[in-house]
């Protein structure tokens, strides 16, 4: 059963990610969230899902350190990340980049773009 | 006493003149006077020898001698009359005042019959002129009267004497009267001396004494005249001068206290990089005294980056270069550095470089506010688009919701639901339009704030304005199908390749053709590009409302569109032809309007070509 990650500090946008996902759970995907870097780096190495939203601006730890920790020191190659960048910020994409990202989606994010990039991600025909 | 040297000279000419004078006429008389002593000597003895010889003829006949030595013995007496001798015809002597014997040199005139005068010289008797008579006829005998020379010596010398005596009087005479007529030239002569050199030390205030009417006289008072006039102007010159000083000086001070009191710090180095002057800002700045700093390198108080500089500037005076610098207290500062140069140099008759003069200002609260902007616009960034796109997200969702899920299952029983459902969708779909408008606009603040702090990050590649503007046809190729416009474009075929960022030229096509779109209610866009004069022109033409010329000038300012914003419903952010603007002008290019209201608007920027790409076109041009 393919997995999917929420990393987002905001409650809001996690429930709009979450509800944006939500019509996938019936393709038998399941949806998980983090609040913070260090729950997310926790929760990606004890359930390993396929695919990682991760936000950039969070605290305790960033998106682009959860994203260097698991792409280059756990060697996670296989989790399929995607930051979540805001537009106009164009270090933060050289920095996700450098981080070992696999793309990015820039916020605002239209909810329809981020369900295809997942339905495309997991392989999922609806 | 100081004897003056026109004295002495006058002396000496004296002395040599007399001492010529005197000498010949001392020779001459003295000459003179021997010859007529001797003259009266002879004439003398000649009287007497033959008044002898008269008065002895009997007497000699008779031969009495004694008698004939008695009479001559008398004569002997007469002055003048050193001996007298009387021969007879065979030459033997008869009679004679010799005492004691008769000199041997008077032996050989016993039997001369010689009547003339002869000068002899008697050994151990002295010079003597012998004069002789003949007693009849030289029959009986000769009388010899012998005249002393030495007595006409004598006299000549007395003579002389007295000559001497007087011609010593006259002597000093003269040379007492040269004296005081000499005095009376040179004392005026000695006083204007040191009256001039009274001058040449500048007493213009000395006086001379001199009242004659004679040239020195004359002199000296023109040399008064002249005194006063050169006075007056050497006064005139002096306090021209204090004047002159006076003003330098605060010149001078007013200048020093300007750099003194400068915010900034001034450091004023030599053509070899060596510290000339500080003012007190730079030496607070770096926490140095100003006697650290003077004569010292650039390079060794204030590092490499300083000295690259101010290297820099003495090579290119016309430039200015800048850096950042470490100040003290962690602070930091901004280093502009220009070369000096010394502007009249007559003898080259070009500029002469003579060193730098670097400000530095304390930019350590510019910096902070920097990037306290640089976090504000970060955090509003993030701020700003986490509500809204929550908003608009759960918009979203509520919008596929309700087509999906809700609608399905409501049956429309009549028209109040039916509008009610349409009343729910349009606000729906206000909602969605408006955030995005709201990001739109964050996006567009975002980009001006960045643009006019410097914050964007350029890119330097080769640009095909072709493609830039394919590309921008693309992307706005929705627009364009929604509201039913025809687009063309007119492109050169050999336009050439410019260099900067293509990303942002095509936003700025983009925004063109957008506002194009946006105020062409009905009609055509065209974009089209070509070359002109070392530039590529890009044009979008529309036939749309167009703009009054009033607002030609104003909407390439922020918030500035045409129209009243109360009345005018507002179609975007206000801040498209404003970053247009900066991207442009970041290429060094320019951008510009041209429209007549109801038919249509012109948008043109032109960017130049690279200078290399330029004469490269231009020499490969027919």
């Amino acid at each position: 059963m393919p997995k999917v990650l929420i990393v987002e500090d905001e409650p809001l946008i996690r429930l709009l990610l979450e509800q944006t996902l939500e019509g996938l759970e019936s393709c038998g995907v399941e949806v998980c969230a983090a609040d913070n870097g260090i729950d997310a780096v926790e929760k990606i190495k004890a359930e390993r899902p396929e695919l990682v939203l991760l936000d950039v601006m969070m605290p305790k730890m960033n998106g682009f350190e959860v994203c260097s920790i698991v792409k280059q020191q756990l060697q996670l190659k296989e989790v399929y990340i995607i930051m979540l960048t805001a537009k106009g910020q164009e270090q933060d994409r050289l920095k996700a980049i450098e981080a070992g990202t696999d793309e990015f989606i820039t916020k605002p994010f239209s909810i329809v773009e981020v369900a295809d990039r997942v339905k495309a991600v997991l392989k999922i025909r609806m | 006493m100081i004897v003056s040297k026109l004295f002495k000279k006058t002396l000496l000419i004296i002395i040599v003149l007399f001492a010529v004078i005197a000498l010949t006429t001392l020779f001459s008389s003295g000459w003179n006077l021997y010859q007529d002593l001797t003259q009266e000597y002879k004439s003398k003895g000649t009287a007497i020898a033959r008044s002898i010889a008269g008065s002895s003829v009997d007497t000699l006949l008779n031969r009495d001698v004694s008698t004939v030595q008695a009479m001559i013995d008398q004569f002997t007496e007469i002055i003048g009359v050193s001996y007298v001798f009387v021969v007879d015809a065979q030459g033997e002597l008869i009679s004679h005042t010799f005492i004691p014997n008769v000199p041997a040199e008077i032996l050989n005139l016993q039997t001369s019959r010689n009547v003339e005068p002869t000068d002899i010289f008697i050994k151990g008797r002295g010079d003597f002129i012998d004069i002789s008579a003949p007693i009849v006829e030289g029959a009986v005998g000769y009388v010899h009267v012998g005249m002393d020379k030495g007595i006409i010596m004598a006299q000549l010398k007395a003579a002389m004497i007295r000559q001497m005596y007087l011609l010593s009087l006259i002597f000093i005479a003269s040379v007492a009267a040269a004296y005081v007529l000499v005095n009376r030239v040179s004392q005026p002569l000695n006083n204007l001396t040191e009256y001039s050199r009274k001058l040449a030390q500048h007493e213009f205030t000395a006086q001379v004494e001199i009242h004659s009417k004679d040239e020195v006289g004359l002199l000296a008072h023109t040399m008064q005249s002249m005194a006063i006039e050169l006075s007056e102007v050497f006064e005139r010159y002096e306090l021209a001068l204090k004047d002159a000083i006076i003003e330098l000086q605060n010149t001078l001070a007013y200048l020093t206290t300007v750099i003194d009191h400068m915010a900034d710090g001034l450091l004023v180095l030599d053509i070899d990089g060596i510290i000339t002057h500080v003012n007190p800002a730079l030496s607070a700045m770096f926490g140095m005294r100003e006697s650290d700093l003077m004569g010292k390198s650039c390079r060794d108080i204030f590092g490499d980056d300083l000295a690259e500089i101010v290297f820099r500037s003495r090579h290119d005076p016309k430039a200015v270069f800048t850096t950042e610098i470490a100040l003290a207290e962690s602070r930091t500062g901004k280093a502009v550095a220009t070369g000096i140069q010394q502007e009249y140099f007559p003898l080259e008759g070009t500029e002469k470089g003579i060193g730098s003069v670097v400000i530095i200002r304390d930019i350590t609260s510019e910096k902070e506010v920097d990037r306290m902007k640089t976090d504000f616009i970060s955090t509003v960034s993030h701020e700003l688009r986490t509500p809204l796109t929550a908003v608009k997200g759960f918009t979203e969702i509520i919008k596929m919701k309700l087509e999906e899920d809700i609608l399905k299952l409501v049956q429309i029983h009549d028209r109040k639901s039916e509008k009610a459902i349409m009343r729910v969708r349009d606000n729906i779909t206000i909602i969605l339009s408006e955030s995005e408008r709201l990001t739109k606009l964050i996006d567009d603040l975002l980009d001006i704030a960045k643009l006019e702090s410097g914050k964007v990050e350029w890119k330097t590649e080769p640009v095909s304005m072709a493609e830039v503007i394919s590309r921008a046809q693309d992307a706005t190729s929705a627009l364009f199908e929604k509201k039913g416009l025809v687009f063309t474009k007119t492109i050169d075929d050999s336009l050439p390749e410019l260099s900067g960022d293509s990303d942002k030229l095509m936003q700025v096509v983009i925004n063109l053709l957008s506002n194009a779109v946006k105020f062409t209610p009905a009609g055509f866009v065209t974009c089209a590009a070509r070359r002109s004069n070392g530039e590529v022109v890009v044009s979008v033409i529309d036939s749309g409302i167009g703009i009054s010329e009033g607002n030609q000038a104003s909407i390439f300012e922020k918030f500035k569109q045409a129209g009243d914003t109360l009345t005018d419903k507002p179609r975007g952010t206000g801040l498209g032809l404003p970053i247009c603007r900066q991207i442009i002008e970041h290429h060094g290019g320019r951008i510009w309007v041209e429209s007549r209201p109801g038919k249509g608007s012109v948008f043109s920027f032109a960017l130049p070509l690279s200078k290399v790409e330029h004469a490269e076109l231009s020499a490969s041009k027919p």
